[in-house]
């Protein structure tokens, strides 16, 4: 190996990264965590902390995304050979056997690299929507929903994530309407129930917005279709869960495969990618069910393959 | 220099634009809008914006946790 500053560097500080940390810590590498919350970045913690309530993680029955990401935080904090900062990263090369990692604050070389960069928030691409960011058009439900106390708000999307933003727009909104391209939305059964059993939301199937109208503020959407003898409803706001777009272009700039959703492709039985030296984890994955659970477990075994690539030794675990 | 921030209890990014203000030992005045609709109003008022966190520096307004912006108007290195 090349001299290096740390054995493995993760790209990521979502619950992923931390676990992937944990767990290069308990192998005995040194270990250096990148994460940024400052400008357009999910904050550290990852996408989890905008998540109201979670409740398919083992051991917990029901806590917030932000408390599970600060307890997988504090459990890598509690090993020596871990480092974290909040620093960006801007540049990735590869040499023979290590890499160089430029942030906005320092030059950092490795032996290995885990990328578990994640995902962006996939924005909505109609007339309106960029005019009306954040003046309507929002994407964090659990950041901004109290300000639309008593309003009337809309939400885009179908998934468990826009489910479950519609569950907490309705906490404090008086009406709620989703409106979803396809035939019906699919949420986990579970809140599939909460959705149905809730009076203030309404679900619009089948169904576009075409256009985000107002003034200084939204007031109205244009739907593709008619809605109960209309073409548009008077909205306070547009929110939106339309899935996310995986955070790969570093990965790439070093040759690493990705496959046409930019998702980079690993091996899933090890978490490596096409590039020696370099695993991945989590969102930005091609792996398919994309949860906190399921990512957390594939850091560990991105942190595992990172340590055998390294050492060129195994751990008899069982 | 008077700061103030308007944050929501759930926000994420209100936690770390708290964080960088203690860490920069910035004095700042808290506007939790979760419950009080008057004060979200003026927010949105203010600033334009329906998105937590809004910092105002002396009448400049940041919108979200902009580290750039924000050493900006604090005068910070």
């Amino acid at each position: 190996m090349d001299k290096h500053d740390f054995d493995i560097l993760i790209i990521g500080a979502g619950g992923v990264g931390m676990a992937a940390a944990m767990y290069s810590a308990r192998l005995g590498m040194k270990t250096i965590v990148f994460g940024t919350s400052s400008g357009k970045e999910l904050p550290v913690g990852g996408v989890i902390t905008t998540t109201n309530v979670v409740e398919n993680y083992p051991g917990f029955i029901r806590l917030t995304g932000e408390e599970i990401a600060k307890k997988i935080e504090d459990h890598a904090k509690d090993y020596d050979l871990v480092t974290i900062k909040e620093e960006k990263v801007k540049d990735i090369k590869k040499q023979k056997k290590s890499f160089t990692v430029k942030t906005n604050k320092g030059t950092y070389k490795a032996a290995a690299i885990i990328f578990a960069t994640g995902t962006k928030w996939r924005k909505l691409d109609i007339p309106g929507s960029e005019e009306f960011e954040n003046k309507g058009v929002n994407y964090c439900a659990l950041c901004d929903a109290p300000l639309f106390k008593n309003k009337v708000v809309s939400l885009v999307g179908g998934s468990d994530s826009a489910a479950k933003d519609a569950l907490v727009l309705a906490e404090h909104a008086k009406k709620v309407y989703i409106i979803y391209r396809g035939e019906q939305i699919r949420p986990e059964p579970i809140n599939m129930e909460r959705v149905n059993a809730n009076k203030k939301i309404e679900i619009i199937n089948n169904t576009n917005i075409k256009e985000i109208k107002g003034d200084k503020l939204v007031e109205e959407v244009i739907l593709d279709k008619t809605y109960k003898g209309k073409n548009s409803l008077k909205v306070d706001a547009v929110f939106v869960a339309i899935g996310h777009i995986a955070l790969s272009d570093l990965a790439k700039k070093i040759g690493v495969k990705v496959d046409k959703k930019g998702e980079i492709k690993i091996d899933h039985k090890d978490s490596a990618t096409n590039v020696k030296g370099v695993f991945a984890a989590g969102d930005v994955t091609d792996k398919p069910f994309k949860q906190l659970i399921t990512g957390v477990a594939d850091g560990c075994t991105a942190a595992y393959s990172a340590f055998e690539y390294i050492t060129k030794n195994k751990v008899q675990v069982c | 220099m008077a700061v103030s921030v308007y944050t929501t209890k759930t926000c994420p990014w209100c936690k770390k634009i708290k964080e960088f203000f203690k860490e920069n030992k910035v004095k700042f005045k808290e506007i939790d809008v979760t419950s009080n609709q008057a004060k979200g109003k003026d927010m949105i008022e203010k600033s334009g914006q329906t998105g937590v966190p809004v910092t105002d520096v002396n009448g400049t307004i940041i919108v979200g946790f902009d580290e750039a912006k924000l050493r900006k108007a604090l005068k910070l290195k």
